[in-house]
């Protein structure tokens, strides 16, 4: 038995091993006139019907034909690009929007439930500190007529076929859309101006400051428990929400441009880019909107009076504060008159 | 109930924009808009091929799906339609559109866009038929007439078909199948192929 398995082993692997090479000669011998073919001249047979097709499909880039009409993209038999941007406005962005809108109030309307409104620790002195000037006041309430005015327009816009159609009917709610793209048109413009003027008058005390910027962002500000980290003029809050408000509205602002003056017959995939990019940069700048006034008004007390009078209390200044009201004490600046 | 399609034979249409006219000409379209156009691929040179392309009257119309203000709809004939009483002219169905039919007037302030105008299928809107509104606003109603479009009807080469889309399929099968054409039923697939009505 022994002896016998020595002796048949080689022949069975000799036989295996011829196999294989047969087989692989009968597949590919007969390739290879056909790749050195390909190699040498390179092969290319291309089906004119279907190369046609594929132009017409816009396959292989973008295909601009001869045609005798003058509007925009008239060259264009058909364009894949719309499909993409339905399905990002209508199965990504208008659900995931409401959805992060939502998020974002519930969480403040939680926050106010458990926590309540910040209030003035010791009370109010009495004595005020100037914390913004007239000029400043005059450019935010400017800015802000003008964003609460396109926010409010774009939205109802956006979600106004499912939620307001039902209570004003089609032409009700017609005539309020047209209303609405009018204004949102008409105003945009000046939202570029309005966040080139916000840039200026409140940069200088938004750079951010490494040091007490990180410890304020580590301890969250101390809105979720703990103490009340230092803070200068802005919080490191306050300065993310400067920055936020000025590069997405510049964001915001030029992407609109884009989209208002279709005059200028620019194509449908630019148009369609500037709404894709004008989308989402709202939502971001919105959601942070949302934080600003919510802190500013019902979530703290004593906050508002920065952007009415221009004065604050100065316990609220030492709370929220404090680096700023040392620096205005050593100035002298506390106790002022208002100015006219 | 008949489901109304329009069929361009590539291989038929020579570019004469008899279409166009016609269409123009019936519906009365003002300056700077059209509601059918032909467009030449490779012009010039060899594959040289034309297309007559107006609104395709989806099954799943994108313009309807992004609509606002919900103007579309589609009519028993599977024409897509729209109000222009409810249209407010933002320009995001010509963003949709595959085809690039949505046209608009810029005739409000600082040239933004009026309300959109797009080939009818020659059924005119929804008003009643034949009013002098809805020819005002949408053009001649053929179909109420008994008629089909009359790009269709004028196309000398008959290239471009429009009718029931079992019809339409129908004579050019026969010409595929019968009398040697090559195959050329431009947009059916981007156009017909979703949605419920086939």
């Amino acid at each position: 038995m022994h002896t016998l398995n020595q002796v048949n082993q080689p022949r069975r692997k000799l036989t295996l091993r011829s196999m294989i090479i047969l087989v692989l000669i009968v597949i590919v011998a007969p390739l290879i006139p056909y790749s050195v073919a390909a190699v040498k001249e390179g092969l290319s047979n291309p089906n004119p019907g279907a190369q046609l097709w594929r132009d017409v499909r816009q396959r292989d880039g973008t295909v601009v034909g001869q045609t005798q009409a003058r509007g925009v993209d008239s060259g264009i038999l058909i364009s894949k690009e719309g499909e993409q941007w339905r399905q990002f406005r209508m199965q990504q962005f208008t659900p995931y929007s409401a959805m992060i809108f939502a998020a974002v109030i519930g969480a403040f309307v939680l926050y106010f439930l458990v926590r309540g409104r910040i209030r003035i620790e010791g009370q109010r002195s009495g004595e005020t500190i100037q914390r913004t000037t007239l000029v400043a006041r005059y450019i935010h309430w400017f800015a802000a007529v003008i964003f609460v005015l396109l926010a409010l327009t774009g939205l109802i816009l956006l979600y106004g076929r499912w939620v307001l159609i039902p209570v004003l009917g089609p032409e009700g709610f017609s005539a309020t859309a047209i209303a609405c793209k009018n204004i949102h048109n008409y105003i945009g413009p000046l939202f570029l101006v309005s966040v080139v003027l916000l840039f200026f008058v409140f940069v200088r005390d938004s750079l951010f400051n490494f040091k007490v910027d990180t410890k304020w962002f580590l301890k969250a500000g101390g809105y979720l428990g703990g103490s009340h980290p230092s803070s200068e003029k802005f919080n490191a809050g306050q300065k993310a929400w400067f920055w936020v408000a000025i590069l997405g509205g510049l964001v915001l602002a030029l992407s609109g441009l884009v989209l208002d003056f279709a005059n200028y017959g620019q194509g449908r995939i630019l148009m369609q880019d500037a709404h894709i990019i004008h989308s989402i940069s709202s939502v971001l700048v919105i959601a942070f909107f949302f934080v600003h006034v919510y802190l500013a008004s019902i979530g703290m007390e004593g906050a508002l009076e920065a952007m009415t009078s221009g004065d604050v209390d100065t316990n609220w200044a030492k709370q929220h504060h404090d680096l700023w009201y040392d620096e205005m004490k050593g100035q002298g600046g506390g106790k002022q008159d208002t100015e006219a | 109930m008949a489901r109304m399609k329009f069929l361009c034979d590539a291989g038929r249409c020579i570019e004469c924009n008899g279409c166009v006219t016609a269409c123009k000409n019936e519906h009365e379209v003002p300056w700077g808009m059209n509601r059918r156009r032909v467009v030449t691929i490779n012009d010039g040179s060899p594959g040289e091929r034309s297309i007559s392309v107006a609104c395709m009257h989806c099954s799943d119309a994108p313009c309807a799906a992004v609509c606002p203000v919900d103007c579309f709809y589609t009519t028993d004939d599977g024409v897509v339609l729209h109000d222009k009483d409810v249209c407010i002219g933002c320009g995001y169905c010509f963003y949709a559109c595959p085809f690039g039919a949505p046209q608009f007037p810029g005739d409000g302030a600082f040239g933004s866009r009026g309300k959109m105008d797009k080939c009818t299928f020659c059924a005119g809107g929804p008003e009643t038929d034949h009013s002098s509104a809805e020819t005002e606003k949408y053009g001649r109603n053929r179909l109420a007439e008994g008629k089909l479009p009359i790009c269709a009807e004028m196309c000398a080469t008959k290239a471009l078909l429009a009718g029931d889309g079992d019809k339409v399929s129908d004579v050019y099968r026969e010409r595929v199948t019968y009398r040697g054409a090559s195959a050329g039923a431009w947009g059916w697939g981007i156009a017909y192929s979703k949605g419920k009505q086939e």
